[in-house]
């Protein structure tokens, strides 16, 4: 699946964003060229040699923030899909398995997950159920789970109602057996879709609540909470929001441009639209091209 | 499809207006049935984990009254006045009578009508949220129209780009590059504050323009994609090359075939869109200084004020679950597919 991602442009260009906001995430407090928490006398200055994008009304340089801030803003969303994908993917696929009792519980929690404001849920629940980090991720993340319940319930009834599942489960196949062998590979595709869209979601939101203070505490920088200091500021310096703002803004559509791509590739028409584009870029007939890479 | 227009009509020519109405009525009903069938369970299940926000929390009336360090027997005596000793059920028994008469209790911190407080607040988000509708709906009609009609130029592709630019721009970074450029930069609008609607239409709107517009980016994109999506697809319909080649006009073809069955997709994301958009009125109203209901919700949650969430949480819901009828109501009219009840 990977490589046929990467076949696309649009894939090669989602997956080359994306790589270089992970390395910032990961290298950032180091290639910082400052102590993000020094403050010093030139507050609000403009960009110079020594602080290329400026510094705050604290003086502090707003390259080193914005660096050293990557961290929690990209492992936040990491963090809130996964939650979101453990907790929506496995009662999406046993709610097919288990019984009515059970597909009818899950499905009105869905229902009312969905129906929830969910920024004003999570705001909610996090400050009263304390302040941090994980509670952040953990509220969030079981918030926005419906969307993989969806996917892999729908994923697993078209599964389910197949043929060679029928046979698998009149052979006496167990349904753990059954799931591990047909289900994955069938569910598997949408749900990577949903991981994509989620990433991009997570990081709106884990981006919303730092910019309202919420989840990390204030010295600490986020790209949200550089936001909320710049508002105040704005009269000085009207063009400090846009470095943040272009960093979340690229980082959301590099994530729905991965999304699409992965639908593009491994939707009905996937391998169709591969060989296609590759014929033309040959500029011959589809017989010398074919699919480059496996699963 | 109802029992009500299959009766046999007194009078002929009144009772043909009669049944139509009749079965115009059950239509409705039947439509408001399926929705409640459906929110109904919502409902209970998001008040209840509403109300259980205050056992988990652990947060306590006492707390903020006595301070940290209270005895043991001041803070049970504070906590059976709020009658917080009695057994949870039979709390929440109490608690949600009282939603169903809207009463939503009084506040930890100032002993305030919960409900007063946030029908305050909330004449400011509605009016927000009502123009943040308005403006979605109206760019996000007219850029998936466009975009259809135009579909496969340069025309479809520029509206495409764009619409994925806005969809990516969440609501806080709109609403301070918003205040940047128009407010601080131009002083076109203000920055900050509200003035009722009573005061005078002009300041009114002036005041909820800018945060309507940050909220509206989100509405805008999804209508226009999903109108797009919905119309294309309906041109491809064989009824509607049939209406081409029966030689009716290309706006009675648009407007009879291809929009009533193309517009679904687009309401349905409508109701869907409305609970982001109450939501998001957190940090609208933090960036533009509103005293609405997320301001409200913010300050209370930061504040422990447990009964003053809940209340915003139970409110918000009721809106949200309103708003769906509303749009389900208004998809069973125009829609020619879900008036068949698929």
């Amino acid at each position: 699946m990977v490589s046929r991602v990467l076949s696309l442009t649009s894939g090669r260009v989602a997956a080359a964003v994306l790589a270089l906001i992970a390395l910032l995430a990961l290298l950032g407090p180091w290639l910082a060229p400052h102590d993000p928490l020094a403050q010093s006398t030139a507050t609000l200055a403009g960009p110079s040699g020594s602080h290329w994008l400026g510094t705050d009304h604290l003086g502090r340089d707003v390259l080193s923030r914005l660096l050293a801030g990557s961290r929690v803003s990209v492992l936040g969303s990491l963090e809130v899909a996964l939650v979101a994908l453990a907790v929506g993917v496995i009662p999406g696929i046993l709610s097919v398995h288990l019984g009515r009792v059970f597909e009818w519980l899950t499905l009105r929690i869905a229902d009312t997950l969905v129906a929830l404001p969910f920024l004003l849920f999570a705001v909610a629940v996090i400050a009263l159920l304390g302040n941090g980090i994980t509670q952040a991720m953990l509220v969030t993340g079981a918030l926005i789970s419906p969307l993989f319940y969806r996917v892999a319930r729908a994923a697993t009834l078209t599964v389910a109602r197949s043929p060679y599942v029928e046979a698998a489960i009149v052979s006496g196949a167990s349904v753990g057996w059954i799931v591990r062998r047909h289900v994955w590979a069938k569910v598997l595709p949408p749900i990577a879709v949903a991981l994509a869209q989620t990433i991009g979601v997570g990081f709106v939101i884990v981006s919303s609540l730092t910019f309202l203070g919420i989840g990390v505490q204030p010295p600490a920088p986020t790209w949200g909470g550089l936001l909320a200091s710049d508002l105040g500021y704005l009269t000085y310096q009207p063009w400090a929001p846009l470095a943040p703002a272009l960093l979340i803004m690229a980082t959301v559509w590099a994530a729905n441009l991965l999304a699409d791509a992965i639908r593009d590739v491994t939707g009905e028409a996937g391998r169709a639209l591969i060989d296609d584009r590759k014929a033309r870029a040959a500029g011959t007939g589809p017989a010398a091209t074919a699919t480059a890479g496996g699963a | 499809m109802t029992t009500t227009a299959a009766q046999a009509p007194p009078d002929r020519r009144r009772g043909g207006a009669v049944a139509r109405t009749r079965h115009t009525l059950g239509r409705v009903l039947a439509t408001l049935a399926r929705s409640a069938a459906i929110f109904a369970p919502v409902f209970l299940v998001a008040t209840f984990v509403t109300f259980a926000l205050r056992s988990l929390s652990g947060l306590s009336p006492a707390r903020i009254q006595l301070g940290e360090d209270a005895t043991p027997e001041a803070i049970a005596r504070v906590e059976a006045a709020w009658g917080l000793n009695r057994p949870f059920l039979v709390q929440y028994g109490d608690w949600f009578r009282g939603v169903l008469h809207g009463q939503l209790g009084t506040s930890w911190t100032n002993g305030a009508d919960i409900s007063t407080l946030i029908g305050l607040g909330l004449g400011v988000s509605l009016s927000v949220a009502g123009l943040a509708l308005v403006i979605g709906v109206l760019a996000g009609f007219a850029l998936g129209t466009l975009a259809a009609l135009k579909r496969t130029t340069w025309i479809d592709r520029a509206v495409t780009g764009f619409v994925t630019v806005v969809s990516v721009m969440p609501a806080f970074v709109v609403g301070i590059v918003l205040v940047a450029v128009l407010a601080v930069g131009l002083h076109l609008f203000p920055a900050a504050g509200y003035v009722p609607a009573a005061d005078g239409i002009g300041p009114w709107l002036a005041h909820i323009t800018l945060p309507a517009l940050a909220l509206s980016f989100d509405v805008i994109a999804d209508v226009a994609r999903q109108l797009r999506a919905g119309l294309v697809a309906a041109y491809r319909e064989n009824y509607v090359t049939g209406a081409v080649v029966r030689g009716l006009s290309p706006r009675r073809v648009f407007l009879v075939h291809v929009l009533r069955n193309g517009l679904g997709p687009a309401l349905a994301t409508l109701g869907l869109k409305f609970p982001a958009l109450v939501g998001a009125s957190v940090v609208t109203e933090w960036i533009f200084g509103l005293q609405g209901f997320g301001r409200f919700a913010n300050d209370s949650a930061q504040a422990g004020d447990v009964p003053a969430v809940q209340g915003v949480l139970v409110v918000s819901i009721v809106l949200v679950v309103a708003f769906n009828l509303v749009v389900n109501l208004v998809l069973a009219r125009v829609t020619p597919a879900a008036r068949r009840g698929v």
